[in-house]
Protein backbone atom coordinates (compact mmCIF):
# COMPACT_ATOMS: atom_id res chain seq x y z
CA UNK A 1 0.00 0.00 0.00
CA UNK A 2 3.05 2.18 0.73
CA UNK A 3 4.02 1.94 -3.10
CA UNK A 4 0.55 2.83 -3.77
CA UNK A 5 0.48 6.36 -1.81
CA UNK A 6 3.66 7.35 -3.00
CA UNK A 7 2.05 6.88 -6.36
CA UNK A 8 -0.66 8.85 -5.83
CA UNK A 9 1.08 11.43 -4.61
CA UNK A 10 3.64 11.54 -7.63
CA UNK A 11 0.52 11.51 -9.98
CA UNK A 12 -1.10 14.65 -8.04
CA UNK A 13 2.03 16.20 -8.07
CA UNK A 14 2.31 15.49 -11.90
CA UNK A 15 -1.54 16.98 -12.40
CA UNK A 16 -0.63 19.79 -10.94
CA UNK A 17 0.87 22.29 -13.74
CA UNK A 18 -2.03 20.20 -15.35
CA UNK A 19 -4.62 22.62 -16.96
CA UNK A 20 -7.25 22.64 -20.30
CA UNK A 21 -5.62 23.19 -23.32
CA UNK A 22 -5.80 22.53 -26.87
CA UNK A 23 -3.18 20.14 -27.35
CA UNK A 24 -3.96 19.39 -30.78
CA UNK A 25 -6.38 21.77 -32.86
CA UNK A 26 -3.92 22.92 -35.09
CA UNK A 27 -4.00 26.02 -36.79
CA UNK A 28 -2.36 28.26 -39.18
CA UNK A 29 -2.96 32.15 -39.21
CA UNK A 30 -2.05 34.52 -42.03
CA UNK A 31 -2.71 38.30 -42.74
CA UNK A 32 -0.98 40.85 -45.13
CA UNK A 33 1.01 44.12 -44.09
CA UNK A 34 3.55 46.50 -45.44
CA UNK A 35 3.72 43.95 -48.71
CA UNK A 36 4.37 41.34 -46.70
CA UNK A 37 2.42 37.85 -45.40
CA UNK A 38 2.57 37.62 -41.64
CA UNK A 39 1.55 33.82 -40.23
CA UNK A 40 1.55 32.66 -36.93
CA UNK A 41 0.62 29.41 -35.94
CA UNK A 42 0.10 26.96 -33.04
CA UNK A 43 -1.80 23.97 -31.56
CA UNK A 44 -4.02 26.53 -29.63
CA UNK A 45 -2.97 29.59 -27.76
CA UNK A 46 -0.35 28.50 -24.99
CA UNK A 47 1.69 26.00 -27.56
CA UNK A 48 3.53 27.19 -30.62
CA UNK A 49 4.25 25.47 -33.51
CA UNK A 50 8.15 25.62 -33.69
CA UNK A 51 9.91 24.65 -36.61
CA UNK A 52 7.34 23.97 -38.92
CA UNK A 53 7.30 23.93 -42.49
CA UNK A 54 5.05 26.45 -44.17
CA UNK A 55 4.17 26.01 -47.81
CA UNK A 56 2.60 28.41 -50.28
CA UNK A 57 1.20 26.96 -53.42
CA UNK A 58 -0.93 29.29 -56.02
CA UNK A 59 -4.15 28.38 -56.98
CA UNK A 60 -2.88 25.77 -59.16
CA UNK A 61 -1.19 24.14 -56.42
CA UNK A 62 2.63 24.72 -57.28
CA UNK A 63 4.73 26.21 -54.75
CA UNK A 64 5.81 29.27 -54.69
CA UNK A 65 7.46 29.81 -51.56
CA UNK A 66 8.89 27.30 -48.50
CA UNK A 67 9.65 28.60 -44.87
CA UNK A 68 9.86 27.73 -41.15
CA UNK A 69 8.70 28.75 -38.01
CA UNK A 70 10.40 30.50 -35.30
CA UNK A 71 10.41 29.60 -31.70
CA UNK A 72 7.16 31.46 -31.33
CA UNK A 73 5.57 29.85 -34.28
CA UNK A 74 5.76 32.78 -36.41
CA UNK A 75 6.97 33.16 -39.99
CA UNK A 76 7.10 36.14 -42.47
CA UNK A 77 7.97 36.54 -45.72
CA UNK A 78 7.91 39.04 -48.79
CA UNK A 79 4.06 39.02 -51.26
CA UNK A 80 5.81 37.01 -53.99
CA UNK A 81 6.22 38.64 -57.23
CA UNK A 82 3.72 38.70 -60.17
CA UNK A 83 1.27 36.72 -58.46
CA UNK A 84 -2.17 36.65 -59.88
CA UNK A 85 -3.69 34.02 -57.33
CA UNK A 86 -5.19 33.09 -54.26
CA UNK A 87 -2.60 31.89 -52.04
CA UNK A 88 -3.02 28.80 -50.39
CA UNK A 89 -0.65 28.38 -46.85
CA UNK A 90 -0.18 24.69 -45.73
CA UNK A 91 1.81 24.50 -41.85
CA UNK A 92 2.78 21.24 -41.64
CA UNK A 93 3.57 20.47 -37.85
CA UNK A 94 4.54 17.17 -37.85
CA UNK A 95 3.64 13.57 -36.88
CA UNK A 96 0.02 14.02 -38.95
CA UNK A 97 -0.45 17.57 -37.70
CA UNK A 98 -1.84 19.95 -40.11
CA UNK A 99 -3.50 23.15 -41.03
CA UNK A 100 -4.46 25.25 -43.94
CA UNK A 101 -5.24 29.02 -44.46
CA UNK A 102 -6.31 30.93 -47.64
CA UNK A 103 -5.76 34.51 -48.87
CA UNK A 104 -7.71 35.83 -51.49
CA UNK A 105 -5.83 37.53 -54.42
CA UNK A 106 -7.45 41.08 -52.96
CA UNK A 107 -6.20 40.31 -49.76
CA UNK A 108 -2.70 40.87 -51.33
CA UNK A 109 -3.26 43.42 -53.63
CA UNK A 110 -5.16 46.11 -51.29
CA UNK A 111 -2.92 46.97 -48.39
CA UNK A 112 -5.85 46.07 -45.19
CA UNK A 113 -7.30 48.79 -43.16
CA UNK A 114 -7.00 49.57 -39.39
CA UNK A 115 -10.52 47.79 -38.79
CA UNK A 116 -9.49 44.81 -41.01
CA UNK A 117 -6.88 44.24 -38.64
CA UNK A 118 -8.78 44.35 -36.49
CA UNK A 119 -11.03 41.71 -37.23
CA UNK A 120 -8.49 39.32 -38.22
CA UNK A 121 -7.01 39.43 -34.78
CA UNK A 122 -10.45 38.70 -33.31
CA UNK A 123 -10.98 35.64 -36.03
CA UNK A 124 -7.26 34.72 -34.36
CA UNK A 125 -8.21 34.87 -31.04
CA UNK A 126 -11.94 33.16 -31.56
CA UNK A 127 -9.73 30.06 -33.50
CA UNK A 128 -7.37 30.09 -30.67
CA UNK A 129 -9.73 29.69 -27.62
CA UNK A 130 -10.35 26.42 -25.69
CA UNK A 131 -13.70 24.51 -25.78
CA UNK A 132 -16.10 26.43 -24.20
CA UNK A 133 -17.75 24.32 -21.14
CA UNK A 134 -21.17 24.81 -23.26
CA UNK A 135 -19.48 22.73 -25.87
CA UNK A 136 -18.22 19.92 -23.56
CA UNK A 137 -21.68 19.36 -21.82
CA UNK A 138 -23.39 19.50 -25.53
CA UNK A 139 -20.88 16.33 -26.52
CA UNK A 140 -20.95 14.60 -23.36
CA UNK A 141 -25.39 15.02 -24.02
CA UNK A 142 -24.82 13.76 -27.09
CA UNK A 143 -22.95 10.29 -26.17
CA UNK A 144 -25.54 9.94 -23.72
CA UNK A 145 -28.78 10.77 -26.13
CA UNK A 146 -26.99 8.06 -28.40
CA UNK A 147 -26.36 5.41 -25.80
CA UNK A 148 -30.07 6.04 -25.34
CA UNK A 149 -30.88 5.02 -29.17
CA UNK A 150 -28.79 2.14 -28.62
CA UNK A 151 -29.94 1.18 -25.46
CA UNK A 152 -33.68 1.34 -27.46
CA UNK A 153 -32.89 0.03 -30.45
CA UNK A 154 -31.67 -3.17 -27.99
CA UNK A 155 -34.46 -3.57 -25.91
CA UNK A 156 -35.92 -7.10 -25.71
CA UNK A 157 -39.49 -6.64 -26.61
CA UNK A 158 -42.38 -7.81 -24.32
CA UNK A 159 -43.81 -10.83 -24.78
CA UNK A 160 -46.91 -10.91 -22.41
CA UNK B 1 -2.56 11.47 -31.36
CA UNK B 2 -4.89 12.92 -33.71
CA UNK B 3 -4.50 13.10 -37.28
CA UNK B 4 -5.50 16.34 -39.34
CA UNK B 5 -6.99 16.71 -42.33
CA UNK B 6 -5.08 16.59 -45.90
CA UNK B 7 -2.17 14.40 -44.71
CA UNK B 8 -3.19 10.30 -45.44
CA UNK B 9 -3.61 9.00 -48.95
CA UNK B 10 -6.65 7.87 -50.13
CA UNK B 11 -6.11 3.93 -49.82
CA UNK B 12 -4.73 4.58 -45.92
CA UNK B 13 -7.69 6.66 -45.54
CA UNK B 14 -10.34 3.75 -46.75
CA UNK B 15 -8.75 0.67 -45.06
CA UNK B 16 -9.14 2.90 -41.91
CA UNK B 17 -12.58 3.57 -42.57
CA UNK B 18 -13.31 -0.25 -43.45
CA UNK B 19 -11.44 -1.79 -40.23
CA UNK B 20 -13.04 1.47 -38.08
CA UNK B 21 -16.68 0.55 -39.81
CA UNK B 22 -16.13 -3.36 -39.05
CA UNK B 23 -14.75 -2.82 -35.40
CA UNK B 24 -18.23 -0.44 -34.77
CA UNK B 25 -19.94 -3.39 -35.99
CA UNK B 26 -18.92 -5.68 -34.12
CA UNK B 27 -18.84 -3.34 -30.93
CA UNK B 28 -21.97 -2.16 -31.29
CA UNK B 29 -23.31 -6.03 -31.76
CA UNK B 30 -21.31 -7.41 -28.63
CA UNK B 31 -22.88 -4.60 -26.29
CA UNK B 32 -24.76 -5.84 -23.57
CA UNK B 33 -28.55 -3.79 -23.02
CA UNK B 34 -27.24 -3.09 -19.02
CA UNK B 35 -23.61 -2.02 -20.47
CA UNK B 36 -24.43 0.51 -22.22
CA UNK B 37 -24.67 3.15 -19.55
CA UNK B 38 -21.02 1.92 -19.15
CA UNK B 39 -20.08 2.49 -22.68
CA UNK B 40 -21.71 6.49 -22.12
CA UNK B 41 -19.74 6.91 -19.60
CA UNK B 42 -16.31 5.93 -20.73
CA UNK B 43 -17.17 7.61 -24.18
CA UNK B 44 -17.62 10.94 -22.15
CA UNK B 45 -14.28 10.24 -20.05
CA UNK B 46 -12.25 9.54 -23.46
CA UNK B 47 -14.09 12.72 -24.72
CA UNK B 48 -12.95 15.09 -22.01
CA UNK B 49 -9.32 13.55 -21.51
CA UNK B 50 -7.99 14.81 -24.33
CA UNK B 51 -8.31 18.40 -22.60
CA UNK B 52 -6.53 17.48 -20.07
CA UNK B 53 -3.05 19.04 -20.94
CA UNK B 54 0.06 17.38 -18.99
CA UNK B 55 3.27 19.30 -18.49
CA UNK B 56 5.66 17.10 -17.43
CA UNK B 57 9.48 19.13 -17.84
CA UNK B 58 9.58 20.14 -20.90
CA UNK B 59 7.55 17.80 -22.90
CA UNK B 60 3.21 18.06 -22.88
CA UNK B 61 1.05 16.41 -24.24
CA UNK B 62 -2.95 15.27 -23.15
CA UNK B 63 -4.78 12.36 -21.47
CA UNK B 64 -6.14 9.93 -24.37
CA UNK B 65 -7.77 7.20 -21.70
CA UNK B 66 -8.06 4.58 -24.54
CA UNK B 67 -6.28 1.78 -22.10
CA UNK B 68 -9.14 2.13 -19.89
CA UNK B 69 -11.94 2.04 -22.42
CA UNK B 70 -10.71 -0.87 -24.02
CA UNK B 71 -10.05 -2.73 -21.30
CA UNK B 72 -13.76 -2.17 -19.94
CA UNK B 73 -15.55 -2.60 -22.79
CA UNK B 74 -13.59 -4.91 -25.12
CA UNK B 75 -15.04 -4.02 -28.91
CA UNK B 76 -17.39 -1.89 -27.39
CA UNK B 77 -14.30 0.48 -27.18
CA UNK B 78 -14.93 1.19 -30.98
CA UNK B 79 -18.13 2.82 -31.48
CA UNK B 80 -17.49 4.46 -28.27
CA UNK B 81 -14.10 6.31 -29.32
CA UNK B 82 -15.83 6.84 -32.86
CA UNK B 83 -18.14 8.89 -31.06
CA UNK B 84 -15.74 10.70 -28.72
CA UNK B 85 -13.76 11.54 -31.77
CA UNK B 86 -16.87 12.58 -34.20
CA UNK B 87 -17.10 15.04 -31.43
CA UNK B 88 -13.56 15.88 -30.37
CA UNK B 89 -13.18 16.48 -34.11
CA UNK B 90 -16.24 18.60 -34.38
CA UNK B 91 -16.38 20.40 -31.40
CA UNK B 92 -12.56 21.43 -30.41
CA UNK B 93 -11.29 20.94 -34.49
CA UNK B 94 -8.86 17.81 -32.93
CA UNK B 95 -8.07 15.86 -36.18
CA UNK B 96 -9.89 15.76 -39.37
CA UNK B 97 -12.95 13.64 -40.29
CA UNK B 98 -11.99 12.33 -42.86
CA UNK B 99 -9.42 10.95 -41.16
CA UNK B 100 -11.45 9.65 -38.62
CA UNK B 101 -11.22 6.25 -39.76
CA UNK B 102 -7.70 5.81 -38.90
CA UNK B 103 -7.86 7.83 -35.75
CA UNK B 104 -10.48 5.43 -34.52
CA UNK B 105 -8.20 2.37 -35.60
CA UNK B 106 -5.10 4.05 -34.14
CA UNK B 107 -7.05 5.04 -30.50
CA UNK B 108 -9.20 1.61 -30.56
CA UNK B 109 -7.46 -1.35 -31.83
CA UNK B 110 -4.25 -1.22 -28.85
CA UNK B 111 -7.91 -0.55 -26.22
CA UNK B 112 -9.18 -3.82 -27.91
CA UNK B 113 -5.99 -5.78 -27.19
CA UNK B 114 -5.88 -4.51 -23.69
CA UNK B 115 -9.38 -5.78 -22.86
CA UNK B 116 -7.92 -9.63 -24.42
CA UNK B 117 -4.48 -8.88 -22.66
CA UNK B 118 -5.43 -7.69 -18.96
CA UNK B 119 -8.70 -8.22 -18.27
CA UNK B 120 -8.25 -11.46 -16.85
CA UNK B 121 -5.86 -10.17 -14.36
CA UNK B 122 -8.20 -7.81 -12.88
CA UNK B 123 -9.43 -9.04 -9.64
CA UNK B 124 -6.69 -11.33 -8.98
CA UNK B 125 -5.13 -9.48 -6.46
CA UNK B 126 -4.72 -6.09 -5.67
CA UNK B 127 -1.59 -5.81 -7.28
CA UNK B 128 -2.11 -7.55 -10.09
CA UNK B 129 -4.79 -5.31 -10.71
CA UNK B 130 -3.16 -2.32 -10.64
CA UNK B 131 -0.09 -4.19 -12.70
CA UNK B 132 -2.72 -4.65 -14.90
CA UNK B 133 -4.55 -1.34 -15.45
CA UNK B 134 -0.88 0.15 -15.55
CA UNK B 135 0.80 -2.13 -18.27
CA UNK B 136 -2.80 -1.55 -20.08
CA UNK B 137 -2.39 2.21 -19.84
CA UNK B 138 1.20 2.30 -21.12
CA UNK B 139 0.66 -0.14 -23.74
CA UNK B 140 -2.38 1.00 -24.91
CA UNK B 141 -0.20 4.42 -25.82
CA UNK B 142 2.92 3.06 -27.41
CA UNK B 143 1.15 0.59 -29.30
CA UNK B 144 -1.44 3.25 -30.61
CA UNK B 145 1.77 5.54 -31.61
CA UNK B 146 3.54 2.67 -33.48
CA UNK B 147 -0.04 2.76 -34.84
CA UNK B 148 -0.08 6.24 -35.77
CA UNK B 149 3.67 6.04 -37.18
CA UNK B 150 2.75 3.18 -39.35
CA UNK B 151 -0.38 5.27 -40.84
CA UNK B 152 1.83 8.02 -41.49
CA UNK B 153 4.78 5.96 -42.68
CA UNK B 154 2.42 5.85 -46.41
CA UNK B 155 3.32 9.86 -46.25
CA UNK B 156 6.68 10.11 -44.26
CA UNK B 157 8.19 7.35 -45.80
CA UNK B 158 10.40 6.77 -42.50
CA UNK B 159 8.33 4.47 -39.82
CA UNK B 160 11.22 4.41 -37.88
CA UNK B 161 12.06 7.62 -37.42
CA UNK B 162 8.10 9.14 -37.27
CA UNK B 163 7.34 6.61 -35.07
CA UNK B 164 10.57 6.93 -32.22
CA UNK B 165 9.44 11.04 -32.41
CA UNK B 166 5.49 9.74 -31.83
CA UNK B 167 7.21 8.07 -28.89
CA UNK B 168 9.71 9.90 -27.47
CA UNK B 169 6.38 12.94 -27.44
CA UNK B 170 4.16 10.53 -25.83
CA UNK B 171 6.74 8.80 -23.08
CA UNK B 172 4.96 10.99 -20.31
CA UNK B 173 2.35 10.38 -20.82
CA UNK B 174 2.35 6.61 -21.15
CA UNK B 175 3.49 6.89 -17.78
CA UNK B 176 0.48 9.42 -16.22
CA UNK B 177 -2.14 7.12 -18.38
CA UNK B 178 -0.76 3.39 -16.96
CA UNK B 179 -1.12 5.34 -13.28
CA UNK B 180 -4.21 6.75 -14.24
CA UNK B 181 -5.26 3.39 -15.43
CA UNK B 182 -3.91 1.41 -12.31
CA UNK B 183 -5.73 3.55 -9.86
CA UNK B 184 -8.96 3.61 -11.67
CA UNK B 185 -8.98 -0.25 -11.88
CA UNK B 186 -8.62 -0.28 -8.26
CA UNK B 187 -10.71 2.30 -7.47
CA UNK B 188 -13.63 0.49 -9.93
CA UNK B 189 -12.78 -2.70 -8.33
CA UNK B 190 -13.92 -1.41 -4.75
CA UNK B 191 -16.58 1.02 -5.42
CA UNK B 192 -18.13 0.81 -8.93
CA UNK B 193 -17.26 -3.19 -9.51
CA UNK B 194 -20.39 -3.39 -12.17
CA UNK B 195 -18.43 -1.61 -14.55
CA UNK B 196 -15.84 -4.32 -14.75
CA UNK B 197 -17.18 -7.06 -17.34
CA UNK B 198 -18.23 -10.20 -15.55
CA UNK B 199 -17.83 -12.14 -18.27
CA UNK B 200 -13.68 -12.86 -17.74
CA UNK B 201 -13.39 -14.36 -21.61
Amino acid sequence: MKIKNILLIVFVLLMLPASPASAHKVIIFAWVEDGMIHTESSFGSKRKAKDSIITVMDEKGLMVHQGKTDQDGKYSFKIPDHIQSDLILNLTAGTGHQAQWKLSRDELKIPPSQKDIQAAMKEKETLEESPSVFKIIGGIAIIFLLALAVKFSKRKPNLK
Amino acid sequence: MHISEGVLSGPVLAAGAAIAVAGTAIGLKKIEYDRIVHVAILASAFFVASLIHVNVGPASAHLILNGIVGLLLGFAAFPAILTALVLQSVFFQYGGLTALGVNVVVMAVPAVFSHYLFLPLIGKSSTLTFTAGFLSGLLSILFSSLLLGAALWFTDKNFFETSLVIIMANIPIMIIEGIVTGFCVTFFLKVYPEIIPKKKL
